[in-house]
């Protein structure tokens, strides 16, 4: 795989995965 | 009158909804459309399209559904009546109860599909086999397309068809919180935890042939990653970023606002909204990313796995893995896991899908949830019969086509429209501005904005504001006319029928036909319903 094509990767699961982390972090945090 | 209904929990409530979102598309289409539209360079259009357009669609659908559940609306009829005082509102948002109903009746039969598959790879019916055009007669045999040594009839088809209709009719009678909420507990975790064993076990094939070093799992994650830039250039890629983030939220079905009217009034709408929404990336992107196509390039190399990419996703899905699953140790264990994934991502979201429609019986006709779950289990077996008998005629692309793609876009542009200004109305009929245009761009959104805000744990930034205001609804316009445009230029026009003739021709005719009976139906229903109320 290309560098270049790495850096999409990590950028894109690195989008997702945080976003899917902040999401639930916040539920738990609210713990309803 | 039926008590209403509620969600019981919220982690039930998350995983419903993620289960209406994450699909067979999620495993199947999404990595066929980043290979063939540039990779990496797929990925900006992709999430341009979800944070501009799916996002804000996902939370107008979600506020549209609380406010009408608040009213004892659960349907798109019921809510845009609601929202956009107009004795013609209910008609457009009756729309809302049969795109979903005419979506399950095929999207069933395809996930009957996979249960089948599911049941061959534990059995190995179709170990053996072991070159692509002899597995695509397995699924052609199955499929009942053509007769031959593997099936001589589509009686088997049939069977894993009515069952997978008597689970769905089973569990949608057993209520919201009792059938769809169970459901998701138990599918959505299994559904993750077969995915992450699928993508461990696709990780650590590295280059299962040392004789051809090119055929490696790199390569394929390479094939899906590596950015083409010249492709941004191409509307075509913006066009199938934008679908395949339509498709992959389940937005524009209706479906969403029916889950949402459970909610109760000062539920949160914004953090519960987005969590559903970052699973389903998180299922498609990580995930979804990771087996089909990864395992395939290691496995037949890069010029075949595009090849069978060109010929579609369920080429990929029930043509290629099977083929696969035999080269691998274990791989019956292996092939069951992959096809009861998509199982489970299929029934979550076509549960989902008869909601409306059950809602419209249970809550305007006040029918028990045991005799409604019967009449949508007869309504998909009787509509769902001719997509079985009629598969190799074209008769299940119709509806592909027309609901899957269309008519999809098209609620999704109504209901942006009733929620960013029909619901505004008020407030622009007590404004003396001149003309009445000038005070819907001022006064668009406000009532709409402010109910989405109602109980959020979480600011939603401003800039989605706009982005409902006036992005989404081109965006919409766009994303149809694009598509109108992509088909009418095409050799293959489903709207123009081209290249089809004789019998194929008159089942796209009965086809159509049925969809719009079944929509005037609806609307009927609908206009009854309301007169009774």
């Amino acid at each position: 795989m290309r560098w270049d094509g790495w850096l999409f990767l990590i950028l894109g699961w690195g989008f997702v995965f945080s976003l899917f982390v902040f999401c639930f972090a916040k539920i738990l945090k609210k713990g309803k | 009158m039926n008590e209403r209904e509620k969600w019981a929990t919220r982690i039930g409530l998350v995983l419903a909804m993620a289960g209406n979102a994450v699909g067979l598309g999620n495993f199947l289409r999404f990595p066929r459309q980043a290979a063939l539209n540039g990779g990496g360079a797929f990925m900006i259009p992709y999430f341009f399209a979800l944070i501009f357009m799916g996002i804000p669609i996902m939370w107008i659908e979600w506020a549209m559904g609380r406010y009408g559940g608040q009213y004892g609306e659960s349907t798109t009829a019921g809510q845009f009546n609601l929202m956009w005082k107009n004795k013609i509102s209910k008609y457009f948002g009756s729309i809302g109860i049969s795109i979903p109903l005419l979506f399950v009746i095929y999207y069933t039969y395809i996930e009957s599909w996979c249960l089948a598959y599911a049941f061959f790879s534990l059995t190995q019916k179709y170990f053996g086999i072991s070159d692509m055009s002899h597995m695509n007669s397995f699924l052609q045999q199955f499929q009942g397309v053509e007769s031959g040594s593997f099936f001589s009839t589509v009686l088997i088809a049939l069977i894993f068809w009515l069952i997978t209709i008597a689970l769905n009719v089973w569990i949608i009678g057993r209520g919201i919180s009792g059938g769809i909420e169970k459901l998701a507990k138990i599918a959505m975790p299994l559904l993750l935890i077969f995915a992450v064993i699928l993508v461990l076990r696709v990780f650590t094939i590295g280059t299962p042939d040392p004789n051809y070093p090119d055929r490696s799992v790199m390569n394929g994650l390479a094939y899906i990653w590596n950015p083409n830039f010249s492709q941004l250039t191409n509307f075509a890629v913006w066009l199938a970023a934008a679908g395949q983030i339509f498709f992959t939220l389940s937005i524009g079905t209706g479906s969403i606002q029916t889950y949402a009217s459970y909610l109760k009034k000062d539920d949160d709408c914004a953090l519960t909204g987005l969590s559903t929404s970052a699973t389903n990336e998180f299922v498609e992107v990580i995930l979804g990313g990771s087996i089909a196509i990864p395992i395939s390039v290691a496995f037949f190399g890069l010029a075949t796995t595009q090849a069978i990419a060109q010929q579609g996703s369920f080429d990929l899905g029930f043509v290629a893995m099977p083929i696969i699953f035999q080269k691998l140790p274990f791989g019956f264990f292996f092939g069951m896991l992959w096809f009861l994934l998509l199982f489970f991502a299929g029934i979550t979201s076509s549960v989902a899908l008869s909601s409306p429609f059950m809602a419209l019986l249970k809550e305007k006709f006040n029918l028990k949830r045991e005799k409604a779950a019967l009449i949508v289990g007869l309504v998909l077996f009787s509509f769902g019969l001719p997509i079985v008998f009629f598969l190799k005629f074209g008769y299940l692309d119709q509806y592909d086509f027309w609901i899957g793609m269309l008519l999809l876009s098209l609620l999704a542009l109504l209901e942006t429209i009733v929620f960013v200004y029909g619901f505004s109305k008020p407030l622009v009929e007590s404004s003396n501005i001149k003309p009445k245009i000038f005070a819907y761009l001022k006064y668009g959104l406000k009532n709409g904005w402010a109910e989405l805000n109602k109980g959020a744990e979480i600011k939603i930034p401003k800039f989605f504001f706009f982005a409902m205001k006036y992005v989404v609804p081109f965006y919409l316009i766009v994303l149809f006319v694009g598509w109108l445009w992509q088909d009418l230029s095409s050799p293959k026009s489903m709207i123009l029928l081209k290249g089809i003739s004789g019998n194929e021709l008159l089942f796209c005719w009965i086809a159509r036909g049925t969809m719009i009976g079944i929509i005037i139906a609806i609307g009927i229903l609908t206009k009854i319903a309301w007169r009774e109320k």
